[in-house]
């Protein structure tokens, strides 16, 4: 290792988020042929214009960082063709910086990548870590000098996180998880960091937290930017600590096992001139876009990548034009409209607040037959086309209420996307949000990756406890470990159980299923009191019954059986069922025409008639 | 010659790297200041030539063959070389005029190399006076420059030299400028100036001797012109620091008003910092004299009606903070320069001394070619 590049900065950029905010883009894009779309892959993925990889690359450059680690999960090969085609075309950074592409294809979460980037011995010293949707005009090296200063001071201090202050009803924070930050006011030093949900107004701060610090700060508008300098030590415990899976993960461990670790995090506020946001979803998709319209990313613009050609026209009201567009006379931009090259806008069209983009040579068309009979205003949305086809396409208004709808019109092989926002930020959580909680009645199709392993280790349980005669007090406890280990909510554990007992293997190859469910119903029985108790348990119990009956083949036709055999041990009360029925035909569930569920619930009503007439 | 001949030249690789190094330099605010910019744009365009000068050896022997053949060869070739060498200077020209519209100084540099390049062209030499656009330097400076035009291993003597020239001439000019400051500031003067910059400073400074007194009004950067103020405080002057909004309430009472602006334009206007207009058009109502500190290098052949290069938008930081809750909604408007008609302003003061507005359009045909007005 040669002493001149001890000094050189490094950054790693992990190119994936790992999750699906940005789903119906990057998921039914076509893989093919166009490199500068965006693909499979959110790196590609352009804002105003410009592909994310660029804006990082470029403020990356700008910062002084010598040396950058893209570290790629997914499409390396788009990302590595991408560089390649950038440092034939000069762009600034890649004179100024090494860009190394790695890829890896195994790597599920930031904290795999973490462990990859460890073992491979890639870093040196210390180094920025960011996310390839973190938008700043920061200077890196200047935060990584104040960040080894910090670490001269106290030799734990592990990770400086970087954030920007914002005003409290700044949409960015209403369309990111708020965050809560308490740290030591003299040193910086993180003291709590609660990324606490919406509902939530009420905070707990520890009395330690004031005892023992002269003076503590309270953060509750910052926006987490998705940078971090990080010391040597936090690839080791990334590496140690495998149940670290994002850096949220890692930070909440740091601060818990703080003695344990050996390490302490810190923070930093950017200056008011300085820019710094993480895209995270399509809603700050939109307002990062603006922010970049509006020129509060400078040096970071519309222009990024594209070695400061100036190849927009700049219009009144911040509307920008692609030189090689084409705009008809009567077509009015209002304000905020960016258009993209080779853009054809026909007469009469009105547009407002819009970003139409597309760097194809065919480009997107708004014809003008829509426009003459609608008099159609597109407000707030991003249309993006990765088709060449030449077909008018009917881009009929839509915005909705509820924040996001598809609307696709094109005739044909057409794979054109029409994302629609409502301009107005709504409090409801947008479907894009990264909540999960959203899941309040059935887990529809896509179950989240935990809470399948969690059901397959139940599974294995009970399972096992049935056919060795295991106490079912071990078994609970069994569960109860596997549900803290995948941080399972309780009404999911109820619902878990239930679907776990329905589908132990014994069943599937079981000759007269409903002798042995009853069996296992019987043998259950302790496990089944401990955890369905309340009404709310009841009917959660109630919706497994119903997964099970329509997912498991062995199950089929005998859901009221099934019922019945539940109804009889006493899990289910009558009023809870008759609630449950009427849910059922309010869902329209494929179950509600089956007989023997029909005829349970006849049955029901007979019997309760019966036993009120004998009273 | 023709004023603008096709698409321009392709550049090689190594040229396309100086440039963007030097473009990216400046956009990421590591190069600050016209002076600054100038002196680097002079820099860079120095490099190309010299490298330009090393042809290839093909190149080298189309030299020989030509001279072998051609009797009066020597001038031919000059003449394509000189050519040659303009049409490479051009073209960076254009790619920093796309990359910087916003950097007057950078192509004005550019022109004057190229005007010097042009001078030094062997079929130009007999054509001297001939031209609308001669000008006085040209004539009492030029001629013995081409005593031997012969002499072709020496070809790019006379641009290397005219490079040092230009860059003495913009080392000297915040001196010269400076130097005439106390020709235009008397003793108890109220002067007013605006906002902060390097060589207002120093103009001022240089007027310290005079005992006047100093109105500052703060622009849009208010720290700077705090620091600026501070610094001429303890320079001796008699500093009144003011809000820019009280400027207009005030000028009734001053005498003088000293803007450096940030270029001065064909038809005898200027380009001054974001809010300059307010106050030259409140000097303007008042009578008040206005002198704009304008160095040659600020001189720019431009005309008002080339509006992008003046709709320059700076970063919206300027205009307002973004802890604001306003910041995500509304749509800041913070240009960066404004436009300053010539009729506000009284007196240019360039290193050659002052001159009025309406004599701009002399300065600049002495100090570019009239063909590379537009690049």
């Amino acid at each position: 290792m040669e002493p001149s590049q001890e000094n050189v900065v490094q950054a790693v950029v992990i190119m994936d988020l790992f999750k699906n905010n940005f789903s119906p883009i990057n998921k039914t894009k076509p893989m093919a042929k166009h490199i500068s779309r965006t693909c499979n892959f959110r790196a590609l993925l352009s804002v105003a214009g410009v592909p994310l990889i660029d804006y990082v690359l470029e403020s990356l450059g700008l910062g002084g960082v010598g040396e950058t680690i893209l570290f790629c999960c997914q499409d390396g090969p788009k990302i590595k063709e991408h560089i390649k085609t950038s440092k034939e075309k000069k762009s600034p950074w890649s004179l100024t910086m090494d860009v190394q592409v790695i890829m890896s294809d195994t790597c599920q979460t930031m904290g795999d990548v973490m462990r990859e980037i460890d073992a491979a011995g890639l870093v040196r010293g210390y180094f920025v870590l960011l996310g390839v949707n973190s938008i700043t005009n920061v200077n890196f090296a200047t935060l990584l000098e104040e960040h080894k200063l910090t670490c001269k001071k106290d030799k734990e201090a592990a990770m400086t996180l970087i954030y920007k202050r914002v005003s409290w009803e700044h949409p960015l924070i209403k369309n990111n998880k708020p965050l809560f930050l308490a740290a030591d006011g003299n040193t910086n030093k993180v003291l709590i960091h609660e990324k606490t949900r919406s509902n939530n107004n009420t905070l707990q701060l520890p009395l330690d937290c004031i005892l023992s610090h002269s003076e503590a700060k309270l953060h509750h508008n910052l926006v987490d930017a998705n940078i971090a300098l990080c010391s040597p030590s936090v690839l080791p415990l990334f590496a140690d600590n495998f149940d670290f899976q994002t850096r949220d993960d890692f930070v909440n461990g740091v601060l818990i096992n703080e003695e344990i670790l050996a390490s302490s995090l810190y923070y930093k506020i950017l200056k008011e001139n300085q820019y710094a946001a993480a895209i995270t979803n399509w809603k700050t998709y939109q307002i990062v876009s603006w922010d970049i319209l509006h020129n509060w990313v400078y040096p970071l613009s519309i222009e990024t990548g594209s070695f400061f050609q100036n190849n927009y026209i700049f219009m009144e009201n911040h509307n920008f034009r692609k030189i090689t567009s084409k705009l008809s006379r009567s077509c009015t931009l209002v304000e905020d409209v960016l258009i993209g090259a080779d853009t054809e806008i026909y007469d009469n069209t009105t547009i407002t607040k819009t970003m139409i983009d597309s760097l194809i040579e065919n480009g997107t068309i708004i014809a003008e037959n829509v426009n003459k009979n609608e008099g159609s205003k597109l407000k707030g949305a991003v249309i993006e086309c990765s088709e060449q086809d030449k077909n008018d396409k009917n881009l009929v208004k839509s915005t909705s209420e509820s924040g996001t709808e598809w609307e696709n019109e094109s005739d044909g092989s057409g794979d054109d996307e029409f994302v629609g926002f409502d301009k107005v930020w709504s409090d409801s959580e947008s479907c894009y949000s990264s909540d999960s909680s959203a899941q309040s009645s059935l887990p529809e199709s896509p179950v989240p990756e935990d809470t399948n392993i969690f059901l397959q280790e139940v599974i294995d349980s009970l399972a096992r406890g049935y056919e060795e005669k295991l106490k079912c007090d071990y078994l609970i406890l069994e569960i109860n470990s596997s549900r803290y280990a995948y941080n399972i909510q309780l009404h999911e554990v109820n619902f878990f159980v239930i679907r776990a007992m329905l589908s132990i293997p014994i069943l599937v190859d079981s000759k007269s299923v409903l002798v042995t469910v009853k069996d296992i119903l019987k043998f259950f029985r302790p496990i089944l009191s401990n955890y369905i108790k309340t009404k709310s348990s009841i009917m959660d119990c109630l919706r497994a019954v119903e997964e099970s009956c329509i997912k498991c083949d062995w199950l089929e036709g005998k859901a009221g059986q099934i019922l019945h055999l539940l109804y009889e041990t006493d899990v289910v009360d009558e009023d809870s069922l008759v609630e449950w029925y009427d849910d059922l035909k309010d869902n329209e569930s494929p179950l509600i025409n089956q007989t023997s569920l029909v005829k349970f619930f006849e049955w029901l009503q007979e019997a309760s008639e019966e036993s009120e007439e004998s009273e | 010659m023709p004023p603008s001949e096709g698409p321009g030249k392709e550049l090689d690789a190594k040229c396309e790297e100086l440039i963007v190094k030097y473009v990216s330099d400046i956009r990421s605010g590591k190069l600050e200041g016209s002076l600054n910019i100038a002196m680097s744009t002079v820099s860079l365009l120095e490099q190309i030539i010299s490298d330009s000068q090393n042809p290839t050896a093909l190149w080298m022997d189309v030299q020989i063959l030509v001279t072998r053949n051609l009797k009066n060869g020597s001038t031919d070739l000059d003449d394509y070389w000189h050519s040659e060498l303009c049409s490479t200077i051009r073209a960076v020209g254009r790619q920093i005029l796309r990359a910087l519209p916003q950097e007057l100084a950078a192509t004005n540099m550019v022109r004057r190399v190229l005007r010097a390049i042009r001078d030094e062209q062997p079929s130009n030499a007999n054509q001297s006076g001939e031209g609308a656009g001669e000008s006085l330097q040209r004539l009492v400076l030029a001629p013995h420059s081409r005593a031997a035009p012969a002499d072709n291993k020496d070809l790019i003597e006379p641009v290397r030299d005219f490079i040092a020239e230009l860059r003495g001439e913009l080392d000297s000019s915040t001196q010269s400028v400076c130097g005439q400051a106390r020709e235009h500031v008397h003793a108890d003067e109220l002067v007013l100036t605006y906002g902060a910059s390097r060589l207002a400073e120093r103009f001022l400074r240089a007027a310290a001797p005079r005992r006047y007194r100093l109105l500052l009004a703060e622009s849009s950067d208010v720290k700077e012109s705090h620091a600026m103020a501070a610094r001429l405080s303890a320079a001796g002057v008699n500093v009144t620091l003011v809000s820019a909004a009280a400027v207009t309430a005030l000028m009734s009472r001053v005498n003088k008003v000293v803007l450096c602006v940030r270029a001065a334009l064909g038809g005898g206007a200027a380009l001054g910092g974001a809010g300059a207009h307010a106050v030259t058009l409140a000097a303007h109502h008042y009578s008040v004299p206005v002198l704009a500190l304008a160095p040659l290098y600020k001189l720019s052949p431009l005309h008002a009606c080339e509006q992008h290069h003046f709709n320059v938008p700076d970063s919206a930081h300027s205009a307002l903070p973004y802890l604001s809750s306003e910041s995500a909604l509304a749509r800041v408007v913070a240009p960066r320069y404004d436009f300053i008609p010539p009729n506000h302003i009284t007196l240019f003061i360039t290193n050659l001394g002052g001159s009025s507005p309406s004599y701009v359009y002399r300065l600049l045909s002495e100090l570019y070619d009239p063909s590379d007005y537009q690049l």
